[in-house]
């Protein structure tokens, strides 16, 4: 009879819509299709590539000098920073994407030109983005963070659903620690012991908020809180390959972070 | 169908425009051009490279000492163009166009596309 009651409670509960197994055999309630959100469609960046456009002050973008609010960089870290805008004002800052060939990661991947997708599943989401291109998963399944995850460009990601709010924090960043992921051309970096908490939503129909609050324990002083917008493109917009290394002609020189101009038989022009 | 024509130029124009103040160069920074300074160019395509992850154009111009020199323009990204109805046909090999550009820095026979302007009167990008 007990047998039976628990073989009869095991069925009901493999077999019940939103049921299932998580990473580490934890049971987790999944939401079904119908109560998620709709974020089809596809999807464009406002505010170019300057990563966070609400503190920026002054005339400075990506490409030119001027004067902005920094992140609240701790002494070690602003001194970086300023090394970096030194060397973007000589053009001599390389964007590690410029030879193409590794993700952008995050947060910088909320901050690429190109169209996006937000797809939304029940037990997962996925940020595709054109360039790059990226994918973002975000695990909605009840697992929890591996604790011995290493180091990766884009981290690792888990969430939940608050209502139409997408709630998710990212961990094991590797930010600049190698030399190869920054958050945008103006210098902006980030430790390996940074993590966010971001809240995304669908502000009206055309307009999708990311929210992301970013703690670094290493290189920032108080967690920072960056918004990015997109906004819907019109029905049909299709999203092609974006295959960098098709005919980059503009490798980064590594001896000295100059970006070249390749002629056309390959041979740099500056 | 002349009048489609027209339209279809008129529809190009604005996301042209666009493109053209914003070199779209999401790949690199795109500092090595003067964007202070604009270059009239008049010669004969030679190949449009329609691939990521910007395209770029080949015309061959006569020096002004009649040896040809060839050109390498760059303009923005082939997703993106293609999105407003540009084509690896848009600019034809053989076909006779004068060409705007930012040019490089230290003379170099290269530069960011502005605007082109076909033998037919037919334009593309920030022409007037």
């Amino acid at each position: 009879m007990r047998t039976s009651i628990i073989i009869t409670l095991s069925l009901v509960f493999l077999v019940t819509p939103g049921m299932g197994l998580a990473q580490g055999g934890q049971p987790t309630s999944i939401l079904p299709f119908e109560k998620l959100p709709d974020w089809s469609g596809v999807w464009q960046m406002q505010g170019g590539t300057v990563f966070d456009r609400a503190t920026q002050t002054g005339q400075g973008g990506v490409l030119t000098v001027g004067v902005r609010e920094h992140p609240p960089y701790n002494a070690e870290w602003e001194a970086i920073y300023q090394k970096n805008l030194s060397l973007r004002d000589k053009d001599l800052f390389p964007d590690v994407i410029t030879n193409c060939g590794v993700p952008v990661g995050f947060p910088r991947v909320f901050n690429v030109p190109d169209p996006y997708e937000f797809v939304v599943r029940p037990e997962q989401v996925w940020i595709l983005t054109e360039n790059g291109p990226n994918v973002m998963r975000i695990y909605t399944d009840g697992r929890k963070h591996l604790e011995d995850q290493w180091e990766t460009y884009t981290g690792d990601s888990v969430g939940h659903w608050e209502d139409d709010t997408l709630v998710f924090t990212t961990v094991a960043l590797k930010g600049s620690r190698d030399g190869d992921s920054i958050l945008d051309r103006t210098g902006l970096v980030l430790s390996d012991k940074a993590h966010g908490t971001t809240r995304i939503r669908k502000t009206n129909a055309t307009n999708i908020q990311v929210q992301m609050t970013i703690e670094d324990p290493k290189a920032l002083t108080k967690p920072w809180v960056v918004t990015k917008e997109f906004r819907k493109m019109p029905p049909g917009t299709r999203i092609y390959d974006y295959g960098c290394a098709e005919n980059n002609r503009n490798p980064v020189d590594e001896k000295t972070g100059k970006t070249l101009i390749l002629g056309p038989g390959g041979k740099p022009l500056n | 169908m002349r009048s489609a024509y027209k339209l279809m130029l008129a529809t190009l124009a604005i996301p042209a425009l666009l493109v053209s103040i914003q070199p779209a160069l999401a790949h690199h920074s795109g500092a090595e051009f003067d964007n202070d300074k604009v270059v009239e160019l008049t010669g004969t395509i030679k190949e449009f490279q329609f691939k990521n992850p910007h395209t770029w154009i080949q015309i061959v111009v006569d020096d002004g000492k009649g040896q040809p020199t060839e050109w390498s323009l760059e303009w923005g990204a082939p997703n993106s163009l293609g999105r407003q109805g540009y084509r690896p046909s848009t600019f034809p090999p053989g076909a006779k166009v004068t060409m705007r550009v930012h040019p490089m820095r230290n003379g170099s026979p290269a530069g960011g596309f502005i605007a082109a302007k076909f033998a037919d009167g037919k334009t593309i990008g920030r022409w007037e």
